[in-house]
């Protein structure tokens, strides 16, 4: 039997990480958790996780996308898939600004709050399950 | 507002004499007096002091009297202007109070006249500052209580849900069908006060104009469809017949298209659940040189004749009424404030045990007349001139 499969969550909202890793744990999966930003980009290099979900919207504006640019910045991280979390339209939805072109590349925008049913799937379409 | 220093008035007369008994009795009333005998010196002056009252004299040597009412009012619009005149003609009064003057005194005038427009130029200052300060107060209060509303109360509300979803994915099929049942019936609550803190936020910001809205020119037809698409899933569900009876590719309009998606789909969705299984929903529109007309109909209970004055009220419900769905009771005022932010309008007809029509009124876009203007007249000048009649 293969090990399971690791995923990583940057989130500064603690209960947030906690309610996140009850649900990824129960989808048997390996969770790893990082309160900030620089935490999770060097959980990152030393996990070497099999998924990503990064908070957009932590302490400091902009933390989650440079967290964003560094992982993918990274030899490990170039091509790990990355979900980004977004609480949900604070001033009109997300469409309605949407990425810069050069924005680094992300799998997946999530809203805050994810359903269990869906957060699952989406890690599951994503690197499959075990 | 309560001045700790007390009142200071400026007199700007070419008369000694004039000034001088003015200043006496001001003086005598308890206020602090400044004087000037020409204009350009009385504006200096009271550009330096800041009174709370200044007299000026329409007739001096030099500037006139209306040209220094004329620059005050824009320097220093909160000191309140007095014309005095030698010659009380209602003409030159009322081109003073144009100007920016608040009344005027005619001379001669007794100490105790002077006394008495004192006392109303004061108050009418004070008010003035103290309505000011007020709507300052509570367009910041109204501010930061979105800013509360929206961080404070959505951000833990979004980790109970977390909760219990991961509380559903803990249980799974494990626990029994009551445990799953009282978590079902929180994480519902729970969404049902997400969705009214929701709604309640955008009815703030369309009240304080910072709810974004494009103004873009649209396709109602386009948008009915696309609300039909989206309602039919929940018609068919509750055994409703929806029928869309809207020309293709006309009632063109300019508006936001998402605050008018969901303007359709509220009324829709109201419609289903007041409406029993196997009634009907229909949505026609007509267009003419001035409006689209948008109506749309079910074969519901209806709502009360005497209700329908309501429906429109944050919070209104129909006692009595069984809801399946309950919903956060500002979808209507949502709908009304976004056809009044179109320049549209929206009313209702029912008929209890018949069913109840919406109907929705835009104004008509031509792109040859670009858009319809929602400014009012110019009504400034003329509410400064009727004020104080």
């Amino acid at each position: 039997m293969s090990a399971k499969q690791k995923i990583l969550v940057i989130d500064d909202d603690k209960d947030f990480l906690y309610a996140t890793r009850v649900i990824l744990e129960t989808g048997g999966y390996e969770v790893f958790l990082a309160e900030n930003g620089k935490t999770g980009v060097e959980m990152c290099k030393s996990v070497t996780p099999d998924l990503a979900i990064i908070d957009m919207m932590m302490e400091t504006w902009g933390e989650g996308f440079s967290v964003l640019s560094k992982i993918r910045a990274t030899e490990t991280g170039k091509d790990t898939p990355l979900f980004i979390l977004t609480a949900v339209d604070l001033q009109g939805p997300y469409q309605s600004f949407g990425p810069p072109a050069d924005f680094p590349k992300v799998n997946m925008v999530l809203h805050k709050p994810v359903k269990a049913d869906d957060l699952l799937r989406y890690v599951a379409e994503a690197i499959g399950h075990k | 507002m309560m001045n700790t220093q007390k009142p200071l008035f400026l007199i700007i007369d070419d008369e000694q004499s004039l000034r001088d008994g003015c200043e006496q009795t001001l003086e005598k009333s308890g206020y602090r007096v400044l004087t000037a005998a020409e204009g350009v010196e009385g504006i200096k002056i009271a550009r330096e002091g800041k009174p709370d009252v200044a007299f000026i004299d329409l007739k001096m040597p030099g500037i006139s009297g209306m040209v220094v009412i004329e620059t005050l009012s824009k320097d220093i619009p909160d000191t309140v202007l007095i014309v005095i005149t030698g010659y009380a003609t209602v003409a030159s009064a009322v081109e003073a109070t144009q100007k920016g003057a608040f009344d005027y005194l005619p001379k001669p005038f007794s100490p105790d006249e002077l006394r008495a427009v004192a006392r109303r130029a004061l108050n009418h200052r004070n008010l003035k500052i103290e309505t000011r300060r007020l709507r300052e107060e509570k367009e910041q209060m109204e501010k930061g209580f979105i800013t509360f509303v929206s961080h404070e109360m959505r951000s833990p509300l979004v980790v109970i849900r977390q909760y219990i979803e991961s509380l559903k994915a803990i249980t799974g099929n494990r626990f029994n069908k009551e445990v799953a049942d009282i978590i079902g019936r929180c994480s519902i609550c729970i969404q049902r006060l997400e969705r009214l803190i929701e709604h309640w936020l955008d009815l703030s910001r369309i009240e304080n104009g910072t709810f974004a809205q494009k103004q873009e020119t649209l396709s109602l037809s386009h948008i009915i469809a696309k609300c039909a698409e989206e309602m039919a899933p929940l018609c068919e569900k509750t055994a409703i017949s929806l029928e869309i009876t809207v020309p293709k590719d006309q009632l063109t309009i300019v508006g936001d298209e998402e605050s008018l998606v969901r303007v359709f789909t509220n009324i829709i969705s109201n419609a289903t659940k007041y409406t029993p299984p196997g009634g009907k929903i229909s949505v026609s529109a007509t267009d003419d040189e001035c409006y689209v007309v948008v109506s749309i109909s079910d074969t519901g209970i209806g709502i009360p004749h005497d209700k329908i004055p309501f429906i429109f009220d944050p919070f209104f419900r129909v006692k009595g009424r069984e809801e399946r769905h309950r919903g956060s009771g500002l979808g209507l005022t949502y709908c009304k404030k976004i056809m009044d932010s179109h320049c549209g309008m929206i009313c209702a007809t029912s008929k209890e045990g018949e069913g109840t029509t919406f109907v929705l009124k835009f104004p008509t876009h031509f792109s040859s007349t670009g858009t319809a203007s929602p400014t009012p007249p110019e009504i400034d000048s003329y509410a400064k001139l009727i004020k104080d009649s």
